[in-house]
């Protein structure tokens, strides 16, 4: 199978694995009307940025992210980059602890967090070790188990829908653009990672934007389930919503019953996937910046994942994750614009540069 | 070599790790109780009960009980439930309740009942697709009723309330999460199940109770029920009418509801299509004789309850629903105040036959 479209699937699950949780939440919190239009906007803006990041990257073909950073000056390489991997290590933290807190909810009330979580970072960190050729392989495997439950989860809440409950469908004003928390609604995209892998294929827009179309329909599934089943009103009283909405599912004479366990362990598989990714980065990172040689990629990984581990460890409350989790997606936003952009400019400079070397 | 050891290091790991044995009880060692009661006590505590199958141990015969009742009673519905844990010899595993019902005592709080279904909705362990029920006996005697008629067998009381093979189109069902959505939505009601324990049966359908944020305004007959799943698109198939002269039973049903809104007055034009079987009938008595009658027995007994609803506000046909895209959603709250009131229906019936 081509890296192009192993590169798609990951995308895709990248995605699904961020969004099930407090995304919707967010949406409801967001807006009372319209909820398409924040969805809509929110994956404009992110495919603009994504258009950004792509052309950045062409000028610099069989490149990543970070040889183009180092070509342009290891200062700016380490103002960038390091603060990047901080925010991808906490970003990493909360995300696990965030699931393991769903997966306890769902189906192991009686088990602490501790065993939970070393069971995450366990996989996690283990599937990063063996880096990206390994990732890009499983998430295709992965993506195959896992969609076709997905999509009969999402087909089983059907029963539950009343379509009225969406009502109204338009909404006039636009001033949700100006809000915090759409802000961090911004905050969950995981198109960085591309940059990361650039250097195994050469990534279209085209082929990207087809992985978005996806997205968006899971995007789309994941708000609307909810709103269908719950109303508006229900809703937003409603933490994990999307979950919330699966466990209402009650199909007495089907043999898989239990919705919700399908899929709570569908997201384990893409939490693991998302968050191997970002370890990898890391890893890929640290590696590339500090040139000690008898340091490995693989004790870099070790080392963040151990720290990551730590901080989900230590979260007090739930109240404290979600927090800490919208602020870890708001850092994200942030590089998600200075990465694309600052790629973009390299590439413009250089080729400038290199026209007038070659003119002179 | 050094790859096996690998190998092997990573399989020694999974088996610690995978074994899935974190604090639970095998299933013989679980208490799983299948119906649950809450009340109110004398003295304002909340009292429990929930009724617990006993698994029959292979060989043994059929003789002695085959459930039990456990009761108990705390300041809170958790804390009574925690209760029925501490005082329980084997794990008590509440995420198999299919039926929770409230005795009627405890419905005359609105505050109260509101956080009791807020409570169900939170809790991880309660199932949200339970069912709710009222009940105006004793929780004990409706409870050790169940026992009796049925024991182990009680998943047949879920059936009771679930649609499907079986189910007479007149009951009503409420899982805990469709109620919880009632307590908040600004445009939907809905109706939980009366029951009380019946003589021969187990389980006596006694109609439902309206109920508007929790509070609850009016009671309607097993009857007047079937008009409302009607209008919830549940279908009234197998139903049987007396019309006085004749008794037809109803094989098909669907409703069309078209909505205007003149001047901020809601209006809906509701179309019922029936299909009948006449089943027995008087003699002379023709088949148009026998339509006009159900047509204008059925528009009687839907205006009557419509009225009454629309007295105390209440809709219970979900009529809201549909006005939920014309009228803008900061209003929308005030539907039950501002437009219900002021809402006509003009119901037809079409009786058309087998």
């Amino acid at each position: 199978m081509s890296h192009r479209l192993q590169i798609g699937f990951v995308f895709i699950i990248l995605y699904i694995g961020l969004n099930h949780t407090i995304y919707p939440d967010l949406i409801f919190q967001l807006t009372n009307t319209g909820h398409w239009e924040v969805v809509l906007c929110q994956g404009l803006l992110q495919l603009t940025l994504i258009w950004i990041y792509i052309k950045g990257l062409s000028y610099f073909p069989g490149q990543d992210v970070i040889d183009i950073y180092l070509k342009a000056g290891k200062l700016i390489a380490f103002i960038i980059l390091i603060p990047f991997v901080i925010s991808l290590t906490a970003l990493i933290a909360y995300d696990i602890r965030l699931h393991t807190e769903v997966i306890i909810s769902v189906f192991l009330s009686r088990t602490p967090y501790w065993p939970v979580l070393v069971l995450l970072f366990f996989i996690t960190t283990y599937i990063a070790l063996n880096g990206l050729g390994t990732i890009l392989r499983s998430s295709v495997f992965i993506f195959l188990i896992v969609i076709p439950l997905m999509l009969f989860v999402i087909l089983s809440s059907l029963i539950n829908f009343d379509w009225h409950n969406a009502t109204p469908v338009w909404h006039s004003s636009f001033d949700f653009l100006m809000e915090k928390k759409f802000f961090y609604l911004m905050g969950f995209a995981a198109f960085l990672p591309l940059g990361f892998m650039a250097y195994k294929t050469k990534l279209t827009f085209g082929f990207i934007f087809l992985a978005w179309v996806c997205v968006m329909i899971s995007f789309l599934s994941v708000v609307y389930i909810p709103l269908f089943i719950f109303g508006q009103e229900a809703v937003m009283t409603l933490p994990f919503s999307m979950i919330r909405a699966i466990s209402s599912v009650d199909i007495r004479w089907f043999i898989f019953n239990q919705q919700t366990i399908f899929l709570a362990l569908s997201l384990i598989g893409f939490t693991v996937i998302l968050n191997a990714v970002l370890l990898w980065m890391i890893g890929r990172i640290m590696h590339k910046m500090l040139k000690w040689k008898k340091v490995k990629t693989s004790y870099w990984i070790i080392v963040f994942s151990i720290i990551a581990f730590i901080f989900a460890l230590f979260v007090p409350s739930r109240s404290w994750t979600d927090k800490w989790f919208l602020w870890s997606a708001g850092a994200q936003v942030y590089f998600m614009i200075v990465i694309p952009f600052s790629t973009l400019i390299c590439g413009f400079v250089m080729k400038r540069g290199r026209v007038s070397y070659e003119k002179g | 070599m050094k790859r096996v050891n690998k190998t092997l290091i990573t399989a020694m790991f999974l088996l610690t790790f995978l074994s899935g044995c974190w604090d639970i009880k095998d299933i013989d060692q679980r208490n799983l109780p299948l119906v649950i009661g809450i009340a109110k006590a004398d003295n304002n505590e909340y009292k429990v009960t929930a009724q617990i199958p006993i698994p029959k141990l292979s060989g043994q015969t059929q003789s002695g009980p085959m459930s039990r009742i456990v009761t108990s009673k705390g300041e809170s519905f958790s804390s009574a439930l925690g209760q029925i844990k501490t005082n329980s010899e084997d794990a008590v595993d509440y995420s198999h309740v299919r039926l929770i019902v409230i005795q009627k005592n405890l419905t005359k709080n609105q505050k109260e009942l509101r956080q009791l279904i807020k409570f169900l909705m939170d809790s991880k362990e309660i199932p949200m697709k339970a069912m709710l029920a009222i009940t105006n006996d004793h929780i004990e005697k409706l409870l050790s009723n169940i026992n009796d008629k049925l024991g182990v067998d009680s998943t047949s009381l879920y059936d009771f309330f679930n649609k499907g093979a079986g189910w007479a189109p007149e009951i009503s069902s409420a899982p805990i999460w469709e109620v919880y959505r009632s307590l908040f939505s600004y445009t939907e009601d809905i109706t939980i199940p009366v029951v009380d324990s019946g003589k021969d049966t187990v389980l006596n359908y006694k109609g439902a109770a309206v109920l508007k944020k929790g509070k609850i305004t009016q009671r309607i007959s097993p009857n007047e029920n079937q008009l409302i799943n009607l209008f919830q698109n549940k279908s009234a198939k197998g139903k049987i009418e007396s019309v006085g002269f004749a008794s037809v039973m109803v094989t098909k049903s669907t409703i069309e509801n078209k909505t205007v809104m003149k001047n901020n007055k809601p209006l809906v034009y509701s179309d019922l299509n029936l299909k009948i079987d006449i089943l027995e009938r008087k003699a002379d008595i023709t088949n148009n004789q026998i339509r006009e009658r159900l047509e204008k027995l059925t528009q009687k007994q839907f205006y009557h309850i419509f009225k009454q609803a629309q007295k105390s506000n209440t809709d219970i046909f979900g009529f809201g629903q549909y006005f939920r895209d014309q009228i803008p959603y900061d209003d929308l709250k005030n539907w039950r105040g501002k437009y219900y009131p002021k809402l006509k229906v003009n119901f037809q019936v079409h009786v058309s036959m087998e």
